[in-house]
């Protein structure tokens, strides 16, 4: 009976180990695994499948710009990038990516439809509008919509801001302010220099609102 | 409350120990995470997948990790080790009985003592397979019968192993797997199930009385069963436990009679869950119900003739708001007991009246027991933390509890009591009270708190609930704890 059930136990263990799917697999270092496995079993935890993420913690990638979404993975994946969002969730995830998973992890996400995500402030979103498209001039603060798109969409490295989630948007213009955790965007710690948490705030609020298609 | 027995451990080697414990952590252990074996896999932060970065509060992405069989990520040294090392204090430890032995009763009370430790394996095996299993030495296992000391035992602690798939494209998402476990409801993602939700730190106090479900079969039992998730808001599951034996006693405890919670249960034993969750924005919410009916042998040490037959059926709900620096959890259970006794147990005389002159009810032919606990949990920044918990027990009273009764020949006084303190003057289970916990954790792989439970109902009474005087409250008891994991 014992011997009966311990070969039972091997020939299942056998099978199981046999039965390895690429196609669903949640590794992530085997470069055999395609992106759109890895977005759909792992990524979408968070993310979404298709990169319109439910929770405010993690940014979506829907439509986001495919430079942007390499560069980041890049950074995190040389730990170039370390905003605690970023090392505490991204540096392991990352770290074994190859460029081939990371190009095509941005080509998947960039090919998603962005879906609304309505701003809860009208006021506040008005006040972020102003920002948004005419900067603020007396601090010499230039629009964002001059590299990031009128309707917010983005241009390459610059991502794309429309119907992000207003308290991620916060957060990162408070590191790009604050810290020297993001290199790759030292073009924002100028901008964001003077911003004042008021103009953060607004801002984030207005771009969460965009629909941007 | 702490009323059971330990030995008495030189303070200095106590002191020495937890100071080593603290420098290994701080030190020698440059990159550690809870568990950090499932860090070393995924390479992430606890806070991915525990609410504030805290045990045992699980977060969404914490919970499909568990639910995809702990495969995420890549195969790496699958060990990591906890221990734990705590002091408490009770209100009161002093009784009127002559008789009585404060050092057996409180052995704990007033002194720093290492409580337990635990290795753990854990990870990922194949792209489906992966584990969770919990090795632990426990320094208070059981009591010699000679000299009542505590003995220490390493045994099987909580263990899980899965199998999953998941079938995922837009607009749909299945997972589906299969569990082999030791503890029922410890596969469970919710903090809400009675293995994850209350009394987790070893060593902490909470109801005496509970229902079998709430960790009874704990480590005595095997259970397979298969689950399935679907689109994130439908969980159902399956399985059926029995005894940790033979093949299986790798996942048993171990047989232990001075432990006196050993249950040996006949055949296969159904458990069952249902769940609904949603998340929605920086929240996620779940309501379920789960159930167990399990047979038991009332003799451990006599597996044979008629068992007792419990049936527990309960709900429970959980809501979680995550989003940086904020982490709260609120969850509650309920659980309702019926239990119907072997004949050798049902309609017997009490214990205590053995010839029927005290006039004491017959025991009960069945028992009702019903659990209800909440509790809610705060974290800032991952650091600072605290839980505020409510347990109350209720139940059918039964003079097979009664360790004390009034004396028909002499009134105002009681015959046998025996047991002050642990006893049971009413013959009813109730016990009812509050936890408070406040917490520190200066980096993430050790935790310092401290709790203190207050008790107002304690074994079916707030005042003289033992035939002593001593009421629910002189159990309050203060508990701190020093928690690390590397």
């Amino acid at each position: 009976m014992k011997r009966t059930s311990i070969a039972l136990a091997l020939a299942l263990s056998g099978l199981i180990a046999g039965c390895a799917t690429p196609e669903r697999s949640r590794a992530l270092n085997n470069p055999s695994v395609s992106a759109s496995t890895m977005a759909r079993q792992v990524c979408s935890n968070c993310h979404g499948i298709d990169g319109n993420s439910v929770s405010p913690n993690f940014p979506r990638l829907a439509a986001q710009q495919p430079a942007y979404v390499v560069e980041q993975l890049t950074g995190f994946r040389t730990h170039h990038r370390s905003d605690p969002a970023g090392f505490e969730y991204m540096w392991g995830l990352s770290r074994h990516l190859t460029d081939e998973q990371i190009k095509g992890l941005a080509e998947y996400f960039s090919a998603q439809a962005p879906a609304p995500n309505p701003s809860h402030d009208a006021a506040l979103a008005q006040r972020g509008r102003e920002v948004f498209e005419h900067g603020v001039p007396g601090k010499s603060i230039p629009p964002c919509a001059s590299c990031h798109g009128e309707r917010g969409q983005g241009n390459a490295a610059f991502p794309r801001l429309a119907g992000q989630h207003a308290d991620y948007v916060e957060k990162q213009l408070l590191v790009f302010q604050r810290t020297d955790q993001r290199p790759e965007g030292a073009v924002m710690k100028t901008v964001a220099h003077l911003l004042t948490r008021d103009n953060m705030r607004a801002v984030a609020e207005y771009v969460q609102g965009m629909p941007g298609r | 409350m702490a009323v059971i027995a330990h030995p008495r451990m030189p303070r200095t080697f106590v002191l020495a120990a937890g100071t080593l414990l603290l420098l290994v952590l701080l030190f020698a252990v440059k990159d550690a995470r809870a568990i950090p074996a499932f860090n070393r896999q995924t390479g992430q932060n606890c806070v991915a997948c525990h609410a504030g970065g805290q045990f045992p509060d699980l977060t969404p992405y914490g919970r499909l990790f568990k639910l995809t069989g702990y495969t995420i990520g890549e195969r790496a040294l699958p060990l990591a080790a906890m221990a734990v090392m705590s002091y408490n204090r009770t209100r009161n430890t002093a009784s009127p009985d002559p008789a009585f032995d404060r050092a057996a009763t409180f052995p704990k009370d007033g002194n720093a003592i290492f409580q337990t430790a635990s290795v753990f394996l854990g990870g990922r095996i194949t792209d489906n397979l992966g584990a969770f299993v919990q090795y632990t030495y426990n320094n208070y296992d059981a009591q010699s019968p000679s000299d009542s000391r505590w003995v220490g035992h390493s045994s099987s602690d909580n263990l899980d192993v899965r199998y999953a798939d998941r079938f995922i494209a837009p607009g749909r998402d299945l997972i589906v797997g299969a569990t082999m476990n030791n503890n029922p409801s410890v596969q469970d993602p919710w903090n809400s199930a009675p293995a994850w939700g209350f009394n987790v730190v070893p060593g902490s106090s909470g109801p005496a009385a509970t229902p079998l479900l709430a960790g009874g079969l704990a480590q005595n039992v095997a259970g397979f069963g298969g689950y399935a998730y679907w689109n994130r808001t439908v969980y159902a599951e399956l399985s059926a436990y029995r005894t940790a034996n033979g093949l299986f006693s790798f996942m048993s405890q171990g047989f232990n009679v001075g432990r006196g919670d050993m249950q040996i249960v006949k055949g296969s034993n159904p458990y069952w869950r249902l769940a609904l969750t949603h998340e929605w924005g920086p929240h996620s919410a779940m309501v379920g119900t789960f159930g167990l009916a399990a047979k038991v042998y009332p003799d451990p040490t006599d597996p044979s003739g008629p068992t007792n037959r419990f049936r527990d059926t309960g709900l429970d709900g959980q809501y979680q708001f995550l989003l940086d620096p904020h982490a709260v959890t609120v969850t509650a259970s309920y659980i309702h007991e019926k239990i119907d006794y072997a004949d050798s147990l049902a309609n017997q005389p009490a214990p205590l009246d053995p010839d029927g002159t005290l006039g004491l009810p017959l025991t009960n032919a069945s028992d009702t027991l019903r659990m209800f606990r909440a509790k809610a949990s705060y974290v800032y920044r991952a650091k600072y933390g605290g839980s505020l918990s409510f347990f109350d027990v209720r139940g059918s009273t039964n003079s097979a509890l009664q360790t004390s009764a009034p004396d028909p020949e002499n009134p105002g006084a009681l015959v046998d009591g025996s047991e002050s303190v642990t006893g049971n003057l009413t013959g009813n289970p109730a016990t009812r009270g509050w936890t408070a916990e406040a917490f520190w954790t200066p980096v993430q792989y050790l935790r310092l708190g401290v709790e203190y439970t207050m008790f107002n109902r304690f074994n079916g009474a707030a005042n003289n609930y033992d035939g002593f005087g001593r009421n629910a409250k002189d159990n309050n008891t203060l508990f701190v704890y020093l928690w690390g994991a590397f």
